[in-house]
């Protein structure tokens, strides 16, 4: 890349923060005095530096210059969005947030870049002994812009065109989830990343409101706990072998009884009854559900129908 | 941290200056190797890049409105860099990629709680308007940190440790004393590779099945090379026998949960699915789970066709039905 191009792209974001009305195209063509004199030059290395601002997160603006008939394009940068707030991070929050991304990455999304804005790169990037690998990045960034802007979005999801106001993301059993509110089911609903069939749109408006965090923010996505309705409570009762992984998974919060043989009864909050058959059914025969009634015995039915 | 790539484009190489100029502008004379350090970026790059700046500044362009570079020894100095007071904003994918990964890290053992990366991650959700952790959650695997701990010690010291494991494919619970070579996340489990003396072979853990892992004195040798060969988290080489499932269309999480061979869809929306089966107690979990619905066509191990069947049957017993 050549110097006068850097020179002029500086230039060019330094002149439209500071304009206090936007600037047409002649305007910039004629204060910066750095473009090519043929119209058609100019036209296309003027497209290509507004596609690079762009690339970059400048926020350029187009608006009607004033006082012109008529109408003609003008462009400008508000300083308000483009200057980055100062968080004020100390050398060891700075190496702390390195360390953190060097060890965790989203595919395709670079963290560099965000720490160079924030004081550069600090400290060493030690290895923790654990590896991490990447996590899936697709649709993530502009998602989460859309979250902190409160501002809905627009993707296709299971062959259907989604309007939803985005609340929040989880990473959960390797894959990520979004919550939000889904204008065109006017529900809440939850989205698996990897199932959006499309890109995502975000829209300008209008800004919704996110409702304060119910329980638990970071609360499981347990798939007994999707579908909607009031759940009901099943006790299950899972074998001595089993019994350490389902106590901790669960909680010890969720532990009825303690068994001498070393099995345990826990109960579980359900809404969806199709999820909660296949979770227990996964401990083949070192789990039982003993209630209530009707759920074991849609469970006895279930496997009836298939053991005929 | 490498300096600069070989290929610098034009956007990346101004995004990065716009992040030099308030850092410096800020400061009284840093020295030219403490900005290439933090900015990664060598000394030519960055000398030939504070040039550019004597050329770069606001219209009228005086000498009071171009950006002034002084540089004496090794400290530089910038003034009448107003204009780029601050950085330019943080991405949605540029925060989005801090936070995730700030969250994430929170979750490993000795992930800090009131520490630096919490007070980071506090400061930066405020810029972004948002609060800590109200909008976006990391859980790399579901996993007990005192296990976790104790093997990533294990790992770093190289010594033996005893398990008590239950191996979930084959429904058996065992003890057995393992060479750890490494543990890492992979889509949402952690797991935990080593040298199995038990199978006398490399094997995998998924670590929120182990039970109990007590850390031995005794020590061991890493094999050369590192952590010995890559294991694969679902290993399905040709000697595993393989079976073709008939299913309804709402089987379809089949194909995306595990490895299969070959998926076909008929005419009336059925799939076919060929796909290997490691150990029994695998084949009839999934089978009870898909019901009745599903049926094993074909299959390389006879003893696998009437899987399902048979693991109904057993569960229905212990429900008290014959």
């Amino acid at each position: 890349m050549s110097a006068a191009k850097l020179e002029r792209l500086l230039n060019l974001t330094a002149l439209l923060l500071e304009t206090p009305r936007p600037l047409s195209a002649q305007e910039i063509r004629e204060r910066l005095g750095a473009y090519p004199d043929e119209l058609e030059s100019f036209r296309r290395a003027f497209e290509r530096d507004k596609d690079d601002l762009r690339a970059m997160g400048v926020p350029l603006e187009v608006a009607e210059v004033p006082g012109v008939i008529p109408a003609v394009e003008g462009y400008r940068i508000p300083k308000d969005r483009y200057y980055l707030r100062d968080p004020g991070l100390t050398p060891d929050e700075l190496a702390a947030l390195r360390m953190a991304a060097s060890v965790v990455r989203l595919d395709g999304l670079s963290a560099r870049e965000g720490l160079l804005k924030l004081g550069g790169l600090v400290g060493e990037a030690d290895d923790p002994g654990l590896e991490v690998g990447s996590l899936p990045g697709g649709n993530v960034g502009p998602l989460f812009g859309a979250i902190a802007a409160t501002v809905p979005v627009r993707f296709t999801y299971k062959d259907e065109v989604r309007t939803v106001d985005p609340y929040r993301l989880d990473f959960r059993r390797g894959r990520w989830y979004l919550s939000g509110y889904d204008h065109s089911r006017a529900g809440e609903r939850l989205f698996r990343l990897d199932r959006l069939e499309s890109g995502t749109e975000t829209l300008d408006g209008p800004r919704f409101e996110r409702p304060p965090a119910t329980g638990d923010p970071g609360a499981r996505l347990e798939p007994w706990q999707l579908g909607g309705g009031e759940p009901i409570e099943a006790r299950v009762l899972v074998d001595a072998p089993q019994a350490p992984w389902i106590v901790h998974h669960l909680g010890s919060g969720a532990v009825e009884e303690e068994r001498p043989d070393g099995s345990v009864v826990v109960r579980m909050a359900v809404t969806s009854r199709e999820n909660f058959r296949s979770f227990v059914l996964t401990f083949l025969d070192h789990a039982e559900v003993l209630g209530p009634d009707d759920l074991r015995a849609e469970v006895v039915r279930w496997l009836e129908a298939q053991a005929a | 941290m490498t300096a600069t790539p070989a290929r610098t484009t034009a956007p990346d190489r101004v995004a990065r200056l716009l992040a030099v100029i308030p850092w410096i502008a800020a400061r009284d004379g840093p020295t030219l190797a403490e900005v290439c350090e933090r900015f990664g970026v060598s000394r030519r790059k960055l000398e030939e890049d504070l040039t550019i700046l004597t050329l770069v500044g606001v219209p009228p362009y005086t000498p009071d409105t171009l950006i002034e570079v002084t540089i004496e020894g090794d400290r530089v100095w910038l003034r009448f860099a107003d204009v780029f007071a601050r950085p330019l904003h943080l991405t949605p994918e540029q925060a989005v990629a801090l936070v995730a990964a700030g969250a994430a890290s929170q979750s490993l053992p000795g992930g800090d709680g009131e520490g630096p990366l919490a007070s980071a991650l506090a400061k930066l959700a405020g810029v972004l308007g948002l609060e800590p952790g109200e909008t976006l959650s990391v859980a790399l695997g579901d996993t007990r940190p005192d296990v976790l701990e104790a093997l990533r010690g294990a790992v770093a010291e190289h010594r033996r440790v005893r398990l008590d494991y239950y191996a979930y494919g084959k429904d058996r619970r065992s003890t057995r004393e393992v060479d750890p070579a490494g543990v890492f996340a992979h889509e949402g489990f952690w797991y935990l590779r080593g040298w199995c003396h038990r199978a006398d072979d490399h094997r995998l853990f998924r670590v929120d099945r182990i039970v109990e892992a007590e850390v031995l004195d005794e020590t061991f040798d890493p094999p050369a090379g590192g952590g010995g060969r890559e294991v694969d988290v679902f290993y399905n080489g040709p000697e595993i026998p393989r079976v073709t499932l008939d299913v309804g269309p709402s089987a379809r999480w089949v194909v995306e949960t595990y490895p299969v061979d070959r998926v076909t869809v008929a005419d009336d929306g059925r799939l076919r699915i060929r796909l290997p089966v490691t150990a029994a107690p695998w084949l009839e979990r999934l089978l009870v789970r898909l019901g009745a619905e599903a049926r094993v066509v074909e299959s390389d191990d006879p003893e696998l066709v009437d899987a399902g069947h048979r693991a109904a049957r057993r569960i229905l017993r212990r429900y008290g039905v014959r």
